[in-house]
C-alpha cells in the first residue's frame, strides 16, 4: 500500500466494513508496528516512533471518552500530559470547546451525553492538542442522519480553520463530496485507486470501485425548492427531483436509470435532454454510453440496444430520467 | 441482571413455582439457623468476655497484619499477571491460563504440604535457613501460605475486571501523549477500580479465613502463629468451646462484611 497525503489535505478511505480501514488507522497513530515498510510524517520517517511523540490525533467511531473523568478533563486530558498549567489547559479546553459548540457540557460525564455530543468532545479532545494529522474512523456513522448531517458541515469548517490534516474513513459515500479533497478506496487491505472525488467516481478504476459507488454520473450544483421540488442547475442544464435539500449539492445518478432515446418522447420521467453521443464503450455483456448534453451522461446498455438505436459518436439521442433516479447529497 | 426473571411469581402460584420457592426459603432458614444459632449458643457476657481475651485478641491481630501483608502482595503480583493474561498474545497463553486456573481447585492442605517441603528439606529451604530466614512454623509461613492459594482468585477477578475495559481507552490515550505506563495508571487502573477493589475484599476475607495451608506452612502454635481459623481450632480441640465460637463469630462478621462489599463492586459482572 503507497499513499501519500498532503499537508493541509482532508483526505477519505473508503471501503467496505472488514477492509482493514481501522488497522491502518492504527497503524498510522503508532499503535501497531507495520512488520514492513515506513510511515513518513512532514518528511521524518516515524515508523518505530512512540504514538505519544508522533503529533497523531485518533477518533474512533465509538468516540472512547474516558468514562471516569468529566467533557472537560477528557478534552484537557492530553494537555495535562504535557504538564502544561492548569489555567492554561482550562483556557484551551474552554477555546476548543466552544469551537465545537460543547462549552456547556463541560463538567458532564461522557455517559449523559448524545452520541452527537460525545463525538463532538471526541473530536475536540483530539484538536485541542493541533495534531499534524487528525485521523477520524467512522466519526459519522454512529449518528442519527439529522446529527450527522450537521457534524458534517461543521466538521470541515472546523479543519479548513485550524488548517489540519485529517485522514478520514468512511463507507458513506455522502462524506466523500461533502468533505474529502482527495479520496482513496480500499479493498482487502489494499489501496485500489486514489484520486479527487470527482476522478474516482466519473472514472472508476475497477468495477469494484464502480460497483461500491454505483453513481458515475456525479455532478454538483445549486439546489433550489419550491414546494418539495428541487431544480438543480447543473451549470449547463436543470435537473428535477424532490428533495428538500437546498444550497450547494452533488446529485448522482446510477448509469443504468439513464435511458436513451432517438426522439423525444411522453413519459412520466421529470427529465429529458437533448444531447450528443461522445463515446460508445462495448465492454462484455453491457457497454456505456457517454452523452454530452449540457454535462456528460454515462448510461449503461446493452449491446443490442446500442444496435438497435445505431448508437455511435456524434449521433443525437434524448438523455431521460425520472425525479427518482436523482440522488441529492449536501456538498 | 437476570433478563429471564420473573418479575411476579407469586400471583400466579403453580404447583412448581410453589415447591422451589419452598425449597428456596426453607435452605435460607436452615443457613440462618445454623449460623446464628453459633453466635446466641454462649451466653452473651461470656462471649463478650471471651472476645476481649488475650488470646483472641493475639490471633485477630495475627490474623489481621498477615492477611492484609499476603494480600497487598496478592495484587502487585496479580496486576501484571491478569493485565498480560487479558492483553498480550504470547505462545502458550492457553496453558498458562490454565495453570493459574488449577489451584482454585487444589485443596488448600495440599497446597500447604508442597509449601513445607519446599521452605523446609528442600535444597532451597535449606539455603533460606542458612540465610537466617526461616518460613516453616513462622508468622511468615502464614503470608507465604495465604499468598499462595489466594493469588489465583485475585488473579481472576482482576482478568475479568481487565477484560472488560475496551483497549481502545488505552489506545487514545497514547495518541494523546500517554506512555505505555501512564496509560495504564490514569485510564486502565481507574476503570478497573472496582473489580480490583472487589478481587481485593475478597482475596484479603479469604486470607483471613484460610485454614488448611496456614496450619501446614505456619503451623498451629498457640500464642506464635494463631490466627482466628488456627484458634478456632486449637480451642476447638482442647474444649474451649467460648473461645473457639468467640473466633468463629469474629470470623462471621468479617465474611459477611467483605462479601457484601465484594457483590457492590463487583456489579452483575459475575466473576465466578
Amino acid at each position: 500500500m503507497d499513499l501519500t497525503v498532503a499537508d493541509g489535505e482532508y483526505f477519505i478511505i473508503l471501503g467496505p466494513t472488514g477492509a482493514g480501514k481501522t488497522i491502518l488507522l492504527e497503524t498510522l497513530a503508532g499503535i501497531y508496528t507495520p512488520d514492513d515498510g515506513t510511515i513518513t510524517l512532514d518528511g521524518r520517517d516515524i515508523t518505530r516512533t512512540d504514538p505519544k511523540d508522533r503529533g497523531i490525533g485518533m477518533v474512533y467511531q465509538d468516540y472512547m471518552l474516558f468514562p471516569h473523568l468529566t467533557v472537560g478533563e477528557n478534552i484537557g486530558f492530553g494537555l495535562r500530559q504535557r504538564k502544561a498549567d492548569p489555567a492554561s489547559i482550562r483556557e484551551e479546553v474552554q477555546e476548543t470547546a466552544a469551537l465545537l459548540g460543547i462549552e456547556r457540557l463541560l463538567s458532564r460525564t461522557p455517559g449523559t451525553l448524545s452520541g452527537g455530543e460525545q463525538q463532538r468532545a471526541a473530536i475536540a479532545r483530539a484538536l485541542v492538542l493541533r495534531p499534524h494529522v487528525l485521523l477520524l474512523d467512522e466519526p459519522l456513522s454512529a449518528l442519527d442522519t439529522s446529527t450527522r448531517d450537521r457534524l458534517r458541515r461543521e466538521l470541515r469548517s472546523i479543519c479548513r480553520a485550524t488548517k489540519t490534516t485529517v485522514i478520514h474513513i468512511t463507507h458513506h459515500f455522502e462524506d466523500i463530496f461533502a468533505l474529502a479533497d482527495r479520496v482513496a478506496v480500499m479493498q482487502e487491505g489494499r489501496v485500489i485507486q486514489t484520486g479527487t472525488p470527482d476522478e474516482v467516481f466519473r472514472k472508476p478504476a475497477s468495477e469494484f470501485v464502480a460497483a461500491f459507488t454505483g453513481m458515475e454520473n456525479v455532478y454538483c450544483g445549486v439546489s433550489r425548492v419550491l414546494n418539495g421540488e428541487a431544480a438543480i442547475d447543473l451549470g449547463g442544464i436543470t435537473v428535477r427531483t424532490v428533495s428538500e435539500i437546498e444550497g450547494e449539492v452533488c446529485v448522482g445518478i446510477r448509469p443504468e436509470e439513464v435511458i436513451l432515446s432517438r426522439e423525444p418522447f411522453e413519459s412520466s420521467a421529470a427529465n429529458t435532454f437533448p444531447g450528443r453521443v461522445t463515446e460508445v464503450q462495448r465492454n462484455g455483456t453491457f457497454s456505456r454510453v457517454f452523452v454530452e448534453a449540457g454535462v456528460l451522461f454515462i448510461a449503461v446498455l446493452t449491446p443490442q440496444s446500442v444496435e438497435r438505436l445505431r448508437l455511435a459518436e456524434g449521433v443525437a439521442v434524448q438523455v431521460t430520467f425520472k425525479a427518482s433516479a436523482v440522488h441529492v447529497f449536501l456538498r | 441482571m437476570n433478563v429471564f426473571q420473573d418479575r411476579a411469581p407469586l400471583p400466579r402460584p403453580t404447583p412448581f413455582k410453589v415447591i422451589f420457592l419452598a425449597v428456596l426459603f426453607c435452605l435460607i432458614a436452615y443457613f440462618l439457623v445454623v449460623i446464628v444459632g453459633l453466635v446466641v449458643y454462649p451466653p452473651f457476657p461470656a462471649l463478650v468476655e471471651s472476645l476481649r481475651s488475650r488470646e483472641i485478641l493475639f490471633a485477630v491481630e495475627l490474623s489481621l497484619v498477615t492477611s492484609v501483608v499476603s494480600t497487598a502482595l496478592c495484587v502487585v503480583a496479580a496486576v501484571p499477571v491478569a493485565y498480560s493474561l487479558a492483553r498480550f498474545s504470547f505462545p502458550g497463553r492457553g496453558l498458562v491460563n490454565t495453570l493459574f486456573n488449577i489451584p482454585l481447585a487444589l485443596p488448600p492442605l495440599v497446597a500447604g504440604v508442597a509449601l513445607l517441603i519446599f521452605y523446609g528439606p528442600s535444597t532451597f529451604g535449606k539455603m533460606l535457613s542458612a540465610f537466617g530466614l526461616d518460613i516453616v512454623y513462622t508468622p511468615i509461613g502464614i503470608v507465604v501460605a495465604q499468598f499462595f492459594v489466594n493469588l489465583p482468585y485475585m488473579v481472576r477477578v482482576t482478568r475479568s475486571a481487565f477484560e472488560t475495559i475496551n483497549p481502545r481507552f488505552e489506545h487514545v490515550a497514547r495518541t494523546l501523549g500517554c506512555t505505555e505506563w501512564g496509560a495504564f495508571r490514569q485510564v486502565t487502573l481507574p476503570l478497573a477500580r472496582n473489580g480490583l477493589i472487589a478481587g481485593l475484599v475478597i482475596t484479603w476475607s479469604k486470607a483471613i479465613g484460610e485454614f488448611g495451608a496456614v496450619m501446614m506452612l505456619g503451623g498451629a502454635t498457640r500464642m506464635k502463629t494463631e490466627t482466628l481459623p488456627i484458634a478456632l481450632f486449637l480451642n476447638m480441640s482442647t474444649g474451649d468451646l467460648d473461645l473457639a465460637i468467640a473466633a468463629s463469630v469474629i470470623l462471621i462478621v468479617i465474611s459477611v462484611i467483605s462479601f457484601a462489599v465484594f457483590e457492590r463492586c463487583s456489579g452483575d459482572r459475575g466473576v465466578f
